[in-house]
């Protein structure tokens, strides 16, 4: 393979690119506000040029919330952004002339981990990424398991409460509407105040339990219970052996992996006449998306 | 070399079913009995019996044993049975030791699935979720045309995963477990209470049940969930909408295995699954209703199980057919190592 390693991360309110080495480090990058949808191709099309600097492209991942279509060229439909069956790979394809693959951004999130990360070496991986919704990636034998329409590992819309918050999909009571990084911030309402008397941040409330603080603590473990409690049902369903929990709130460590460990373990059925999975943090941060696009296109069959 | 033959040994929670299979997935000889369930030992001496009286009448290469409980990722141990007696039972080699034969051990929605995606409704489908709607609810999955049994063979427990926060009470522990919702034993409950109330519902169970128990005076007490589905079956509206309702909490489970595992092909078995679709039309617009992304994206097709109740016996004979094919070496001296490793004599025939 000749040629550079590109991901692009495309999020609801920036785009970032960035070309990584066979060790999935970034060697350079650079990001964009993102635009209008009808201008993302060419927006994603100059930022790969920008950090190319002349040299040959290889391939472009790019990592996206929404529903990506099983041939990884369309986005179905996309929660942030104005996507209805649009045609990203293509049309970003035909502005390079190099190949282009579209994926999932948990999707990628969790192949990055597999390959460079925590998941490393594990048969079965289920990755859950925490941040403004939840989403989650299931890595088998090697192999990004993307189900019969490309729309597996979807874990932030299994169902948690019956009849519950309406969530963004237009369901009711799915997971990511108690165990997101929003989600967290709702509950911090009228709990934490930052310093000048404004609600917190999701980061905000990470910091603070970082720093001990008391009633982050307790928040965080209320909301890593739950969340722990939802992944139980996915255990009971794909026992995998290592859960990779990434996301922003993933940088609270053990204050969020504890109480996750603790929902998982009591509502795990089989108790303690199973072995259960290990629950780990995260390895490569807020750019694994970037990573694992990258690394997912360079060779569309790696993973097949 | 004439067919090779195995026996399938389905266990379930009231009763052993066992048969010799052959290579197409036909049953040419059956045999039942009640789960002696509160007895390990009365139900391994069942096994090995039932094996005995198959292998007069067939020769058989092999054992599969499928077995409501998890099994540990050797195939070997049953570790924990819901509804049976075993804990850490090292069912494999206990029965090899009793049979001579190779054995392999399962979980029974395994074997079932895998009956299904060989002889049944899921051939040629690579991404497949079975369902078996028993007294609780089992599964399987294959992705991309593999089975998945998950890092400790425990993968595709789905009447555990949750659907109601501090729901109704399972006998795992946990509260609000899909099982508890969508089973056989819901329709059991609900007769059993219908008969207890003395409704007209009630009442017509118990004709029912007084049909197949002629002889019976209490013939309520004998009243279950198949009476609900021939109930209606025939047509009485109430016991139809009791087994919608079993169909819509069965859509409801299914939307999150769309969501877990994005699966082309639910396959549903079990005796539940006789009501056929009286059940499935409810889970089919449920299942659509709960489904993410729906609209925006193609759905998995839900349909019945083909094979009925034998899938579970058929599809641990197979396995076990095939496992003990690979497993003997071609030529003597192969053997012969296999046998200094195992510690037993080869090829010791009866």
């Amino acid at each position: 393979m000749t040629g550079l390693e590109v991901g692009v991360d495309v999020g609801g309110t920036k785009i970032a690119a960035g070309i990584i080495d066979e060790t999935g480090a970034i060697v350079r990058s650079a990001r964009r506000p993102t635009p209008d949808s009808s201008e993302i191709p060419a927006a994603i099309a100059e930022l790969v040029r920008e950090i190319a600097a002349g040299q040959a492209v290889a391939a472009v991942g790019i990592g996206a919330a929404g529903f990506i279509s099983a041939d990884r060229q369309t986005v179905l439909t996309a929660p942030n952004i104005d996507w209805n069956d649009a045609p990203l790979g293509h049309d970003v394809s035909a502005l390079l002339d190099v190949p282009v693959v579209v994926e999932n951004d948990a999707n990628a999130a969790a192949w990055a981990e597999h390959r460079f990360g925590a998941g490393r070496g594990a048969h079965q991986m289920l990755a859950v990424t925490v941040g403004t919704g939840v989403g989650g990636g299931l890595v088998v034998n090697g192999h990004l398991v993307r189900g019969a329409h490309g729309i597996a590992a979807e874990v932030g819309h299994i169902r948690f409460e019956r009849g519950g918050l309406l969530c963004g999909c237009g369901l009711y009571g799915c997971l990511e509407q108690y165990a997101s990084g929003t989600a967290l911030e709702r509950r911090a309402e009228g709990r934490l105040l930052g310093p000048d008397g404004s609600p917190v941040s999701g980061p905000e409330i990470t910091r603070l339990a970082n720093a001990e603080d008391p009633a982050a603590c307790e928040l965080l473990a209320e909301f890593g219970r739950d969340l722990g409690e939802g992944i139980a049902t996915l255990v009971a369903v794909l026992d995998p052996e290592v859960i990779v929990i990434g996301g922003g709130v993933a940088e609270a460590g053990d204050h969020l992996l504890d109480p996750v460990r603790e929902g998982l373990a009591a509502f795990l059925t089989g108790g303690t006449e199973r072995p259960g999975p290990s629950v780990v943090a995260a390895e490569l941060g807020n750019q694994a998306g970037l990573v694992g696009a990258a690394d997912l296109a360079v060779d569309p069959d790696r993973d097949a | 070399m004439p067919e090779r033959l195995a026996v399938g040994i389905d266990i379930g929670g009231t009763k052993i079913a066992a048969g010799v299979v052959d290579e197409d997935g036909r049953i040419l000889a059956r045999r039942r009995r009640l789960t002696p369930s509160t007895d390990a030992e009365l139900v391994l001496t069942a096994i090995a019996e039932l094996t005995e009286e198959l292998r007069d009448e067939h020769p058989v290469k092999a054992v599969g044993i499928g077995a409501a409980g998890f099994i540990d990722e050797s195939q070997s141990t049953v570790m924990f049975s819901p509804h049976l007696a075993w804990r850490n039972e090292p069912l494999r080699d206990r029965v090899a030791r009793r049979t001579r034969l190779p054995v392999l051990v399962d979980n029974d929605a395994n074997t079932s699935a895998w009956a299904e995606w060989r002889f049944g409704a899921a051939q040629n489908v690579p991404d497949v979720v079975t369902v078996t709607l028993g007294t609780g609810i089992g599964g399987a999955i294959v992705i991309d045309g593999q089975p998945y049994r998950g890092a400790h063979g425990m993968a595709g427990e789905f009447g555990h995963q949750q659907v109601v926060p501090g729901g109704i009470l399972c006998e795992c522990g946990n509260r609000g477990c899909w099982e508890q919702y969508a089973s056989g034993r819901v329709l059991s409950r609900r007769a059993a209470a219908e008969v207890a109330a003395g409704t007209p519902a009630g009442g017509r169970l118990v004709e029912l049940a007084r049909l197949d128990h002629p002889t019976v005076g209490t013939a309520d007490v004998l009243v279950d969930g198949t009476h609900v589905t021939r109930l209606a079956a025939a047509g009485d509206a109430t016991a139809v909408e009791w087994i919608a309702e079993v169909g819509h909490w069965l859509g409801i489970g299914l939307a999150n295995l769309s969501a877990s595992i994005d699966p082309g092909l639910f396959v549903i078995g079990g005796g539940v699954s006789d009501a056929d679709e009286m059940l499935l039309a409810p889970a089919r617009a449920a299942h659509a209703d709960q489904l993410v992304g729906r609209g925006f994206r193609s759905e998995a097709r839900i349909v019945r199980a083909h094979l009925g109740p034998d899938a579970g016996l058929v599809g641990a004979a197979d396995m076990a057919r095939i496992r003990a094919r690979r497993r003997r070496p071609a030529n003597p001296a192969g053997r012969a190592r296999v046998a200094a490793r195992t510690g037993r004599s080869p090829r010791r025939r009866r």
